[in-house]
């Protein structure tokens, strides 16, 4: 059983007007956002502001669109041929889908983490430099400081600092999803994507990784897609929820899920369907 | 009876004979082919006969028995032959009786009824012979510079002309060849200069310093070469053959002396390992029917490896464009059919083109664009080992490009989201990521490609093997790799000495020992890449989802 929840209902400590930030609160600007796949359209008209610093999840049932919204951020979506996206993403007042936008750039800004934990069959310490090397540093002594720095703030590096050089497959689901944070944060990004990290994982593991969230937000932006809205509840700041595509309601977390607004969030967050 | 086929174990028999029966045929493929290919190494006894034939008149016939069959006795009807009235079949073993100058054939069938008495006298000799072939006999008399001299000097006589042999051999083919060689590509040189209209008197002249200085040394070398031939020339053995002749051998002609009769089993292995060594490292004898197989050995593990290197490459960047780049439709769709086709295309067609488009059209432009000076005699214009391993590279292109893209296609789509979410190009994400993991797929192509290349024979007909090759593709004149040059190959090599060679049944041992060789050169070179393969798995091994 769950015991430890670090951002209880209660005490969210950063309470923000979601509709009315500065600019330097914000860290992603969507605005009029819509995505088709072939026929079908996936996202509807979603427009919102993610504030920088905190965490703000996405929930949802499944097909919502949750996690397809998070993979415009750092246009993971690009890869799906048949997928058509209007709107626009700001970062730093940018669209991120601009004309002459450097999407491996955007990405390096834009970090992501996936439902699986997926490792590359090489050393972890080859895992972690893996965008550092892509970024064109291969001094050894930073290398070291950053791995050692990385798997420091992703909560792994005293389970493995013996073994840095051992293959990442041989570590546990939890390890390697916590290595797969480290290697994301190595390369030092603005906005960390987690698309359901805990999913895959044992209940163990997922505390952890929680645990983790809580830390990273003092560093990075996180954005989190979580099908459990416990999970949501414990670790956003902000929470969306969405369904069928659009976005219906947008609030800290505390509100959204004490006091939601709209009829279909009640539905939700009290278990009548999703 | 019914619950029996219900229970599905008809099928499991089925299947698990299937299986058997291939296992067999391949086990006894190899055991056959091993046992006969061995045997021809094994030193046999050397057997005297005394004969009486129907015309009753005696004869002798030394030699090894080859081969033993029965016949049916109506075959022998319209000969004189004796036999008794139940006797239906008759026996008789083919002799190898050697001594080919004074036999018109040096294998004879012996009739067993004819037999009167079979002996294996220790004094019977085996001279291994630099040409033709062995003889069987009794040493009579060992002369040393015209001096008759007690037969135990024999080993040291025979030791002292082998030590210059190998001198002999090193000059011709090391100093020598050198010079000629230069000789040759100084005459190119003028020759070049000439047809540039560039040449010089001063030019001419140092080029005639040149050939003059070497032609001294050659003059030097040769006359060493004399010196050291009338050293080997200077002893005798005088033999005695079967038939009583008496025969004096030159110690040059001969290569070893057995007393195959007088051998303990610890002698026959030693000899027959020898022998197996001889075989692998020596150069063909007598039309290919005698000696070794060393520039077979040699072309064929040359030509594989270079049509690996062309390979590999071409087939991997046409397997990533394929699958990673080009767009999915009816285009690529057609290109993927075309490219398993091709599999399908008979290898001689492969060999057609390569003769045609490779060694005449772009072979006859090099020659023309860069061995203009050799010209009318071409370069590259005629087959040679570059055009074979690139002919089988075309042959074996379909095997690598399908198996990389299976690789390709294996791997989960989450290591590539990893590492483009880490900011690498699609570019970075193939080399570092996917290409490694795709490694052993690329293995496993070459692994089939080599094993494809390596038994086939005739395309190569076409591109560049020969029957004798006078040089090895690589030797210690620069530039060292010669790719214009044909070679010897193992394939050929057995349908030569097999089917064209004028001796078949002296061949024919050889033939096994061939293929043994070649079988056993093709699993050589699979299981390395097979090692490879196996360590790339272990390090590039997968996430089991």
């Amino acid at each position: 059983m769950i015991t430890v929840t670090p951002n209880a209902l209660s005490n969210s400590p950063n309470k923000m007007d979601l509709t009315n930030m500065t600019p330097e609160q914000i860290a992603l600007d969507i605005k009029g956002l819509n995505l088709h796949y072939g026929n079908k359209q996936a996202l509807q008209d979603i427009t919102m502001s993610i504030p920088k610093g905190q965490v703000t999840a996405f929930i949802g049932p499944s097909g919502c669109g949750k996690s397809t919204l998070l993979r415009c951020i750092n246009r993971m979506n690009d890869l799906v041929d048949i997928c058509k996206i209007t709107g626009e993403i700001n970062l730093h007042g940018e669209n991120i889908y601009g004309r002459h936008v450097d999407v491996a750039a955007l990405r390096r800004k834009v970090g992501m983490v996936f439902q699986r934990p997926n490792p590359f069959p090489k050393s972890i310490y080859e895992n972690v430099v893996y965008g550092v090397r892509i970024g064109g540093e291969n001094n050894r002594r930073k290398l070291d400081d950053i791995v050692e720095k990385s798997l420091k703030s992703a909560a792994l590096w005293n389970e493995v600092k013996d073994r840095l050089h051992e293959s990442a497959l041989g570590l546990s689901g939890g390890q390697q999803q916590r290595l797969v944070i480290a290697r994301a944060i190595a390369i030092e990004p603005e906005v960390l994507l987690l698309d359901e990290p805990t999913s895959a994982l044992d209940p163990i593991s997922t505390l952890t990784i929680e645990e983790l969230i809580n830390d990273l937000k003092k560093q990075f932006t996180v954005v989190i897609v979580t099908h459990n809205m416990q999970q949501a509840a414990r670790v956003s700041d902000q929470t969306a929820f969405m369904y069928m595509g659009d976005l219906i309601e947008y609030s800290d977390t505390n509100t959204l899920f004490t006091t939601p607004t709209k009829k279909k969030t009640e539905d939700y967050i009290t278990g009548r369907y999703g | 009876m019914k619950n029996w086929f219900k229970s599905g174990s008809p099928w499991v028999w089925l299947s698990a004979g299937g299986v058997s029966i291939s296992l067999i045929s391949v086990l006894g493929l190899l055991l056959l082919i091993a046992s006969r290919g061995l045997s021809y190494f094994w030193p046999a006894q050397i057997v005297q006969f005394n004969l009486l034939d129907e015309h009753g008149v005696n004869s002798v016939v030394i030699g090894e028995i080859y081969d033993r069959e029965r016949i049916p006795a109506e075959q022998l009807a319209h000969t004189k032959i004796n036999l008794s009235a139940e006797q239906e079949t008759v026996e008789r073993l083919l002799i190898k009786t050697g001594n080919r100058e004074l036999v018109s054939l040096d294998f004879r069938w012996l009739l067993v009824p004819q037999i009167t008495e079979q002996s294996t006298p220790s004094n019977l000799v085996v001279i291994e012979r630099r040409s033709n072939g062995n003889f069987y006999g009794v040493i009579e008399s060992l002369v040393l510079a015209g001096e008759n001299v007690e037969l135990s000097k024999l080993p040291v006589l025979l030791e002292r002309v082998e030590h210059f042999q190998d001198q002999i051999e090193a000059l011709l083919k090391k100093d020598i060849g050198a010079i000629n060689y230069q000789l040759e590509r100084l005459r190119l040189k003028e020759r070049k200069h000439n047809l540039d209209g560039t040449l010089t008197d001063a030019l001419s002249k140092s080029f005639l310093e040149d050939v003059n200085r070497l032609k001294a040394q050659y003059g030097q070398l040769e006359e060493k070469l004399m010196a050291l031939r009338q050293e080997i020339a200077r002893d005798q053995l005088t033999v005695r053959a079967m038939d009583g002749q008496i025969v004096t051998l030159n110690f040059e002609d001969i290569l070893a002396v057995t007393f195959n009769n007088k051998l303990t089993i610890f002698d026959k292995v030693l000899l027959f390992f020898s022998q197996i060594g001889g075989f692998i490292m020596d150069d063909p004898r007598e039309a290919n029917t005698e000696g070794g197989v060393f520039p077979a050995i040699f072309g064929t593990v040359l030509m594989v490896l270079l049509m690996t290197v062309i390979v590999s490459p071409f087939g991997v960047v046409a397997a990533i464009y394929l699958h990673e780049y080009a767009g999915n439709n009816a285009l690529t769709k057609l290109l993927r059919i075309a490219v398993i086709n091709l599999a399908g295309v008979p290898s001689i067609v492969y060999g057609v083109f390569g003769l045609g488009f490779f060694v005449y059209m772009v072979g006859g432009s090099l020659d023309q664009l860069f061995y203009s000076e050799t010209l009318p005699s071409p370069t590259f214009g005629t087959p040679g080992v570059m055009w074979s391993a690139i002919t089988l590279a075309i042959l074996t292109l379909p095997v690598v490009i399908v198996s990389t893209e299976e690789g390709l296609s294996r791997i989960p789509s989450a290591m590539r989201h990893g590492s483009l979410a880490l900011g690498a190009t699609k570019a970075e994400t193939l080399w570092r990521i996917i290409l490694p993991i795709a490694s052993p797929a690329i293995m496993t192509g070459i692994i089939l490609a080599i094993a494809r290349a390596a038994g086939e024979v005739a395309p190569l007909m076409l591109v560049g093997v020969v029957k004798m090759a006078p040089n090895l593709p690589l030797d210690g004149n620069f530039p060292f790799l010669h790719l214009d040059r044909k070679f010897m190959h193992l394939g050929f090599h057995i349908y030569d000495v097999g089917f064209q060679s004028p001796n078949v049944e002296a061949a024919r041992p050889l033939v096994y020992a061939t293929a043994l060789l070649l079988i056993t050169i093709i699993v050589a070179l699979n299981m390395t890449a097979v090692s490879i393969r196996n360590k790339l798995r272990e390090k590039y091994k997968m996430l089991e989802h």
